[in-house]
Order: structure tokens, then C-alpha cells, then sequence
């Protein structure tokens, strides 16, 4: 069975499949998925798509990094849906339809020093980001990863932050986590005081920021508090998504829809909306 | 101009659904709606009322609508589209704040980046026969929200009504002038001129209402405004330009389908974000959002108000929460505490 028919319709799924599936934490798992003829749709970095399990749910995740020949999506464990995901087995078909979303300003960033904040499953945007940037090395500056989490076990792409990202030129990773534990001789604090005393500096920099609401509105703080200017801090946000194509009313905040106008936004941007996010 | 004479307009609406699907105000007990004219409805046929006490809206936006059906065996998984096609329809005598509310589901389901499938198949087939007003009801606030009682914006074809019970029959589209040349033998010619305006503002004070919205976010009128809500979401059901929907999935065995169905700002769950976060946690977020949506966002979003005036949420809120003292109230009180 293969069969496929969306009538050109953007709320019908198409079918892919799971071909990889990597345990990431105790609660997430990264998916990899692709169709017989290659990824799904082309995705730009911090675009967003909906996943289907058929006979349970549907709900709408970011892409975690856009391979050649495949997309991937870090999941946590939360509800129904991706209780059932991740129960599933590599060769499971899934639905998928997208991309959605503004994604990440990349080209406008070009030439810019990076520095992406992230805090527990945030860090699955920020990839699709940070991949992107080594991919095409030459065309950012200076790159800065902070990044957060709960406990050591709770860290997300552990291969990728403690090995691969760190040794990329001109590259610095901060990691820590909220409490201490035995065997960790790293940092130990929230993520918007580690950052506060880091102090990265403004100049020629773009932030880009995510994770829980609670960090991302601190984080937002200490970017002012350390001189960043509106237009230089950047984060992604989340809200309840049925149809992903600024239809179904649910993901407003004020007149904008998350996943039509946003979900990226600068802080700029972010400050002409309602705080209800 | 030509007019439908009485003891024709049943004989027209028998020709309109021999072509397809014909929408009718029918009154049936205490209840009114737009239903298929067919023999069985011929008796309810109500020319006699304002609005329905259901809107039309179901007639391009189903209660429920069947999206796809999917069939699942081991890992495998294929899915069908529902690739419905009504073809002709036709809506008669649906009223100008019922009308402006499809021109606002068009902006909505048509516009901005991604047409709505769906949507569309049940709309562009449509031939939109509107009645104009001239008098209005109790609750009727139309004029004040921008809706012209006497111009019914998206209509191929205006009725207006002749003293004997028929109606002047004004062709206002390509569609309209197509229906008007199908219709001949049953039209007739006739003297008429439009009457006066009258007055359908029901005194809602809604110029700038936009603008002032957009400073009072914060404002504490709105735990006040809220106080009687009990969330019960009739204002959205009944509402014609209400259109937020939920996508649902209903499984059986291996197979199932998926579909999407009204939903209402009204309730917690319909931003209740999976981990247990919710932007509009509380009753007063909720009644708040609904409210900027209808009289701010819409006009920030579409240049026009999400809220037509048909009044039918005033006429059925169980708390008597009436939308036109409320934008009174948000203009008495003082702008900004952002």
C-alpha cells in the first residue's frame, strides 16, 4: 500500500517514512523520515511541519535539522501523540504535511557572530539553525551555543554538543545544567544567569533564542540588560496548531498566527504583540 | 427591473434544485435555519423573518466535514483524500449580515498564502440569492459594523421585498445575470426604486473601536467584562463569521478518518499545548481574545470587523452578555494601563 491522493489539498497528509529513530533523553527521541522519492518537502531551518500518526493524532513539530535525503524531528514524550511515537518501530509510516512557518532569517544573518540560547527540547529548533550554519561555515562569524537543561540525562544531541559542535572553527559550547549531580564538573545554573555571565557581546551578533515560555521571556531580559538591540535577538515560539495555514483560529497571538506569520520573530516584532504566549 | 412575483418563487426555487443543492430559510418550532428546499421542507419555507436563529454558515463550513479516510495494516499506511465536489448551489434570502459574513469566511479560507480545499469546493459553486433589509429587528446592528442592510456584499442576486410578497430582483454579478437569463419565463418587469436607508446601527458606538482596542490589552475591564461568561461557546456556534475548527481523528480497526469540526475559543482546550502549558488559561483571556479577535485582530489581519451585527449572540447568551454594551463600555472607559 502506497496509496496517496491530497487533491492538492494543503490539509491532507502525505505518507513518509520512519527510517531511523535515535534516543536522544529518557523522554525524546529524534525521527528521521523520508518518502520513496526523497524528503517529504524541502524545509528551511526553523520551519515547521505536522506529523501524523494516523489512527491516533496529528500535531505540529519543528524540523530539527533538513538533511539531503531525509528530515529529522527530536520529539518529547508530552501526551497522547507522542506517546504513541514513540512507541513506534523504524519502517513505521507516518503522515506528513508542510513546511510551514516564516523559519529562521538565514540569509539576513549572514556575516553576523551567532549565538543561539536554548533550553531543554528548545534546542530542537535552534538546530535546524545551527546545522545550517556549519553547513555553510564560511558565511557566519563567530558561533556561541548556550545551552540548558534539567539533568545530564535530560540533555538533548549529546554526540553533537559535547564532540562534533565543539570542534568547529571558531566555535564556543556552554553547557549546564539546573542542578547538580554526581559525575558532572560542568555548570550548574539556569540558563539566563549562566548567559548574564558569559556576557557575550552585541557587536555584529544575532541571538537566537528557545525553550520553555518562562526562559525565553527572561532570556529576552538579559539580552536587553547586555545591550542587544531589538532587532538583534530572535526567538521561536510555540502554540496550539490544528491546521498550519492560519485557518483554524487557535495559534493567535494578537492579529498574528504562530504558524503562518510566525513562529519566528525578533524581539522588535514580539513586542508589538499581546504577551500571551 | 425585473421581479419575482409571488406566486412565482416557489416554482424558482424548484428550478434552483433541479440544478443542485438549494439553501432555504425554514422555521421549524422554535428553531430556524438554512435548509436543502425539497419536498419535505416546502411546508417550513419561512419569508416571513428576519434572521435564522442558526446561521448559514454550514453551507461552506460543515459542523463536521469529512477530510480523509486512512487505512493502516502493520507499518504500512495510505490515505484518501474526501474530494468532495457539490458542483451548483444556491442559497436563498440569506440576509446582508449573514452575506457579509461569507465575505468574511472568503478572506479567512481563500486568501493569505493557502486556499482551503475544502472550503472552496462548497463555495465557488454557490450562487448567493441575498435579502435586503429594511427594517430591523430588536438586535439587529449591521449598519454599525460596516454592512450595508440594503447592498448585501458577495451576492450574485439582491431581493428586495414588494408590498404584494414578491420581490425586485437585481442581478449584481456575471453569476446573478447568468441565473436572471435561465430564469426568464418565471421573472417578470417591473417598476421599483430602493428604499430609504433606515437605521441599523442599534447605537453601537464602534468607530475606532479597532484603534482604542489596540491599547487595552491590559486593561481591567475585562476581568469585570468576563465576570458573567460561563464559557458555554453558544456565541461562537451561532455566530455566522465564527469560523475556528478543530481536527479530530476517529479510528476504528485499521482504518479510519479524519475530520475537521467547529471548535470555540471559548474552551481551555483549544489552546491547551500538550505538557500542560496555555496561553489563555484563564475564562477572562479566552472572553477577552474573542472579543479583540472579532472588533482588532480581524481588522488589523482583513481591513473589516469579524462581527456583522445579525445580533444572535445577544438574543441567545444564557448571561445576556451583549456585545454592543460591551463596545459601549470599552469606549466610556479610559485607554491605556499597558
Amino acid at each position: 500500500m502506497s496509496g496517496n491522493c491530497t487533491c492538492g489539498n494543503p490539509l491532507v497528509p502525505s505518507i513518509a517514512r520512519v527510517v531511523d529513530i535515535i534516543d536522544e533523553t529518557p523522554d525524546v527521541k529524534t525521527f528521521y523520515v523520508t518518502t520513496d522519492n526523497g524528503i517529504p518537502f524541502p524545509v528551511m531551518p526553523g520551519q515547521l511541519a505536522m506529523v501524523s500518526l494516523l489512527p491516533v493524532g496529528e500535531g505540529m513539530f519543528s524540523v530539527s535539522w533538513q538533511a539531503e535525503d531525509h528530515l529529522e524531528f527530536a520529539i518529547r514524550r508530552v501526551g497522547v501523540l507522542t506517546d504513541a511515537l514513540h512507541e513506534i518501530e523504524i519502517g513505521q509510516k507516518i503522515g506528513v504535511r508542510g513546511p510551514y512557518g516564516n523559519g529562521f532569517p538565514v540569509k539576513e544573518c549572514e556575516g553576523k557572530n551567532m549565538l543561539f540560547v536554548g533550553g531543554g527540547i528548545g534546542l530542537a529548533p535552534l538546530r535546524s539553525f545551527i546545522k545550517y550554519c556549519f553547513k555553510n561555515r564560511e558565511k557566519y562569524g563567530k558561533i556561541q551555543i548556550l545551552y540548558g537543561a534539567r539533568s545530564v540525562a535530560d540533555l538533548c544531541f549529546k554526540r553533537e554538543l559535547f564532540e562534533e559542535w565543539p570542534a568547529q572553527p571558531d566555535t564556543q559550547v556552554f553547557t549546564t545544567i539546573d542542578r547538580p549531580e554526581p559525575g558532572w564538573d560542568g555548570k550548574v545554573a539556569f540558563v539566563p544567569t549562566y548567559l548574564e555571565e558569559l556576557n557575550p557581546s552585541p557587536q555584529n551578533t544575532i541571538a537566537v533564542i528557545c525553550g520553555p515560555p518562562i526562559m525565553i521571556k527572561l532570556v529576552l531580559k538579559s539580552m536587553e540588560k547586555m545591550g542587544f538591540n531589538d532587532e538583534q535577538v530572535i526567538t521561536t515560539l510555540e502554540m496550539r496548531m490544528k491546521c498550519g495555514i492560519g485557518k483554524c483560529g487557535r495559534c493567535n497571538i494578537g492579529p498574528e498566527y504562530i504558524c503562518l506569520d510566525g513562529p519566528v520573530f525578533n524581539l522588535a516584532q514580539l513586542k508589538q504583540l499581546p504577551p500571551e504566549w | 427591473m425585473k421581479v419575482l412575483p409571488k406566486n412565482n418563487i416557489e416554482k424558482v426555487l424548484d428550478r434552483l434544485a433541479e440544478k443542485g443543492e438549494t439553501y432555504v430559510p425554514v422555521t421549524k418550532g422554535i428553531t430556524s435555519e438554512f435548509a436543502l428546499w425539497s419536498p419535505d421542507t416546502r411546508e417550513y419555507l419561512d419569508l416571513g423573518s428576519l434572521n435564522t436563529v442558526l446561521s448559514p454558515k454550514p453551507v461552506v463550513l460543515p459542523q463536521t466535514e469529512k477530510m480523509y479516510t486512512f487505512a493502516v495494516v502493520g507499518q504500512e499506511a495510505e490515505v484518501t483524500a474526501v474530494c468532495e465536489q457539490p458542483g451548483s448551489r444556491a442559497i436563498f434570502g440569506i440576509r446582508a449580515c449573514d452575506s457579509k459574513a461569507l465575505a468574511a469566511l472568503d478572506l479567512v479560507f481563500l486568501t493569505r498564502g493557502y486556499e482551503d480545499g475544502f472550503y472552496r469546493a462548497r463555495r465557488q459553486g454557490l450562487t448567493v440569492i441575498a435579502r435586503a433589509c429594511t427594517k430591523p429587528g430588536l438586535n439587529c446592528f449591521c449598519e454599525a459594523m460596516g454592512v450595508s442592510p440594503l447592498e448585501p456584499e458577495a451576492s450574485d442576486v439582491i431581493l428586495y421585498d414588494l408590498a404584494d410578497g414578491g420581490f425586485a430582483w437585481e442581478a449584481k454579478t456575471e453569476k446573478g445575470e447568468e441565473l436572471t437569463r435561465d430564469l426568464g419565463d418565471l421573472l417578470t418587469e417591473g417598476n421599483f426604486s430602493k428604499p430609504e436607508k433606515t437605521d441599523f446601527s442599534g447605537n453601537a458606538r464602534s468607530e475606532g473601536i479597532a484603534q482604542k482596542l489596540a491599547t487595552m490589552f491590559e486593561h481591567p475591564i475585562w476581568e469585570e467584562l468576563a465576570a458573567p461568561c460561563m464559557n458555554c461557546g453558544i456565541c461562537t456556534y451561532l455566530c455566522p463569521s465564527c469560523y475556528c475548527f478543530d481536527i479530530q481523528v476517529k479510528t476504528r480497526g485499521s482504518e479510519g478518518y479524519r475530520f475537521r469540526c467547529w471548535d470555540s475559543c471559548m474552551y481551555p482546550e483549544y489552546t491547551q499545548m500538550a505538557g500542560g502549558h496555555n496561553p489563555r488559561e484563564r475564562k477572562q483571556d479566552r472572553f477577552r481574545n474573542r472579543f479583540l479577535h472579532k472588533l482588532e485582530f480581524f481588522c488589523e489581519r482583513y481591513g473589516t470587523f469579524l462581527c456583522t451585527g445579525c445580533g444572535r449572540c445577544i438574543v441567545f447568551c444564557p448571561q445576556g452578555i451583549n456585545i454592543l454594551s460591551i463596545m459601549n463600555r470599552l469606549q466610556e472607559v479610559g485607554a491605556d494601563v499597558r
